[in-house]
């Protein structure tokens, strides 16, 4: 039975057949010497040394050979007469024979028991080599690596010139080449050596191409490397599950997202409608003449509420761009107070006698921010506070130089404290301290502004104060680089 | 020809176009309406108004696209209207050509105040004799005499300060881009340099406003630039 070993040494085999027939030649060369002195029976004995020493290094074949070159040995050299292979003693035609006999069965069950080693050990190679490769693929996650992993186990088991991998995937067909190029720096191409499909559960998903110089696969080898594409088969569904698992669970939970956002924009958007709509009906109906302080009444709730919608607007067009990661900063150098100040007279307008305060040193060095998005920042944290903290409270926006790098920010109101376990709650989506039908909001005024803090390297949190409550954030100086040199004329 | 000023409103919404017919013919305007970039560019042809009010986003062209054929033989005050988050595209229309701008939903106060400095701009371009003194509050800005004072008294300006304060003044109620303002004061090398501006309306502010924080002459438009209010 042919053995993986002896076929890749070709050598080796060669060798062993001379070494039999060189043996047997040095042995009879030495016995010569001393021809007169020896028994033909101890002789006899002596020859069985070279065959055995054959079977056990050559094998079956060399051990025949040795068998042979020995009986014709000791015929020819030690049998009378010398020198022919004629044989007069019936005694002796009767030793030789059961020498050859016992020559060719000694090397046969040498011969036997040298091959089953080998067939034990490469059947042992190839059980590690598989366990190395199934081993490898397991801790491999990502397709290209599975493949490329495959191919250079492929390429180091049957030390082949060149391997592909050729798979299909469900929008794109990759192709794996090992060694990315040959010596030559040029691709293998032409009828590959041996050529393995891979077959999956449902399909055909690919397959595997070797080229070698050394020639064909034996039986083995070609069940090794179907054992090597079923392994990869294998890990390659178990990755592509996994993906198709996880995309699922993602577009599962992004539908849960917009249904929630659906559902809140929906409450959200009638409740500001519902108001301008009753209050132009009202006004557009002839029966009742309205009072010129009735009509301004009404007039001034459609345009509170037409702003609000708008405000609305812009939140959502802002959380969908943080959600779609399309949030693109128009960052300049900018005066802080400035964004603070704008954002702080929009809430005067809207809040119910609140006052609000900026305490914003003189000398903070200018931030490098997208101002727009920087005002729907405080916008939004003002309208929060507006909301949650009690009428003609005080709400106030302050700004600290930290260290070189980082300004501090501070927008803190006189609300009620909000439970440790909320603290960090509150900036996810559609998360609010109070039941929905309480404080009007869509639940997405604080997560757009831990968006756009992070999308400036900030960082955003809530604390309780001693009276009242507080968010705060950072904001890097430097990411513009050096703060800019203005000339004073 | 009536002494009422024309205006021509190119809007593809059909509601927009019904309000502001309404609302500015009320003000004793002759309105036009047109719902496409062609459409409007053949009735600015036709009609010669005194100003055209362009919305941003037509179907049939973009509003950058429609300043520039517009500006290619008419002076006639262009004012844009767009949607919040588009300040690029604002700054775009303004450097093509584009007078001012409004961001919908605007408050009606607002539009007629942009159409009344775009008219009169558009007056002063063909005298003589400018206006050379501007008035904003406490504020009297005497151009020609590079004097500034403040309830009387006079205000110490920087040359840098003067010549920005003057600039904003002599373009009152219009606003000005950041670039526009950078490369004629400074130098069209340092447009980009927005940090100047900053410090310098900082500096202008606290010689000139009542409360910084809360500013009436010298106002931020965020992300496009500046716009000096004067008394009308």
């Amino acid at each position: 039975m042919p053995t993986i070993r002896s076929f890749s040494n070709k050598d080796r085999r060669v060798l062993s057949f001379l070494l039999a027939i060189a043996s047997t030649a040095a042995l009879t060369a030495g016995l010569l010497i001393i021809r007169d002195r020896m028994e033909v029976a101890s002789v006899a004995l002596l020859y069985l040394v070279p065959v055995g020493v054959s079977a056990t290094v050559g094998g079956l074949g060399p051990g025949i050979i040795a068998a042979l070159a020995s009986f014709f040995s000791l015929n020819y050299f030690f049998l009378p007469p010398y020198g022919t292979l004629m044989v007069h003693q019936s005694q002796h035609l009767l030793a030789l024979l059961v020498f050859l006999v016992l020559a060719i069965l000694i090397s046969q069950l040498v011969g036997r028991m040298t091959t089953s080693l080998a067939t034990a050990r490469a059947r042992e190679n190839e059980t590690t080599r598989l366990y190395e490769l199934s081993l490898a693929l397991t801790r491999l996650h990502r397709e290209p690596d599975i493949l490329s992993n495959l191919a250079q186990h492929i390429l180091e088991t049957f030390q082949a010139a060149q391997v592909e991998i050729f798979v299909e995937g469900e929008s794109q067909t990759s192709l794996v080449r090992l060694p990315e190029k040959d010596s030559e720096g040029s691709i293998l191409s032409g009828q590959p050596t041996a050529l393995v499909s891979l077959q999956g559960s449902q399909r055909m998903v690919g397959e595997i191409r070797m080229w070698r110089p050394g020639g064909l696969l034996n039986p083995a080898e070609e069940r090794l490397l179907r054992t090597y594409a079923s392994q990869g088969v294998l890990a390659l569904e178990r990755t592509r599950l996994a993906a198709s698992e996880s995309r699922a669970r993602i577009l599962e939970e992004s539908d849960r997202m917009k249904t929630a956002l659906l559902s809140s924009v929906s409450h959200e958007l009638r409740t500001p409608l519902a108001t301008i709509k009753a209050a132009v009906t009202s006004l557009r109906s002839e029966d009742i003449p309205w009072e010129a302080e009735a009509r301004r009444d009404l007039l001034a709730a459609v345009e509170e509420e037409s702003d609000h919608l708008n405000l609305l607007v812009g939140n959502l067009l802002n959380m969908s761009r943080i959600e779609a990661g399309a949030l693109q900063l128009k960052r300049r150098w900018n005066v802080l107070t400035d964004i603070a100040a704008a954002a702080a007279t929009r809430g005067r307008h809207a809040g119910k006698g609140h006052r609000i305060e900026l305490d914003i040193p003189e000398e903070l060095p200018l931030v490098y921010v997208d101002e727009i998005l920087m005002e729907q920042v405080f916008n939004n944290l003002l309208s929060n506070s507006l909301k949650y903290s009690p009428a003609n409270s005080v709400i106030k926006i302050s700004a600290r130089p930290q260290d070189e790098q980082t300004v501090w920010v501070q927008v803190d109101n006189q609300g009620p404290a909000v439970s440790e376990a909320d603290l960090e709650k509150i900036f996810e989506k559609f998360h609010r301290v109070t039941a929905a039908d309480q404080i009007t909001g869509t639940g997405l005024g604080l997560s757009i502004c831990k968006g756009i803090v992070e999308a400036h390297q900030g960082r955003i949190w809530a604390e309780n104060l001693e009276q009242g409550f507080a968010i705060r954030f950072t904001l890097p100086i430097q990411v513009g680089g050096e703060a800019p040199r203005v000339p004073s004329e | 020809m009536s002494n009422q000023p024309h205006i021509l409103v190119i809007d593809d919404e059909y509601q927009i176009l019904r309000a502001l017919r309404t609302i500015l013919t009320a003000r004793q305007f002759r309105v036009s309406t047109a719902a496409t970039g062609e459409e409007g560019l053949a009735l600015a042809a036709a009609g010669q108004p005194d100003a055209i009010i362009l919305d941003l986003s037509l179907p049939d062209m973009d509003g950058v696209t429609a300043c520039k054929r517009l500006r290619e033989w008419t002076q006639t005050p262009i004012v844009i209207l767009s949607v919040r988050d588009s300040e690029q595209d604002k700054v775009l229309a303004l450097d093509a050509g584009a007078d001012d701008y409004l961001t919908k939903p605007f408050g009606i106060d607002e539009l007629l105040a942009r159409i009344r400095v775009a008219l009169r701009h558009a007056a002063a371009q063909g005298q003589v004799d400018k206006k050379t003194v501007v008035t904003a509050g406490p504020i009297v800005i005497d151009l020609a005499q590079h004097s500034v004072k403040r309830e009387g008294e006079e205000v110490k300006l920087t040359a840098t300060e003067f010549k920005l304060l003057a600039y904003l003044a002599a373009n009152a109620g219009r606003v000005l881009t950041h670039h526009t303002i950078l490369s004629h004061v400074w130098d069209p090398a340092d447009a980009d340099h927005v940090e100047y501006l900053r410090v310098f309306v900082r500096q202008l502010r606290k010689k000139l406003e009542d409360d910084t924080e809360q500013p009436h002459i010298l106002l931020s438009e965020p992300g496009v630039g500046y716009r000096f209010i004067a008394d009308d």
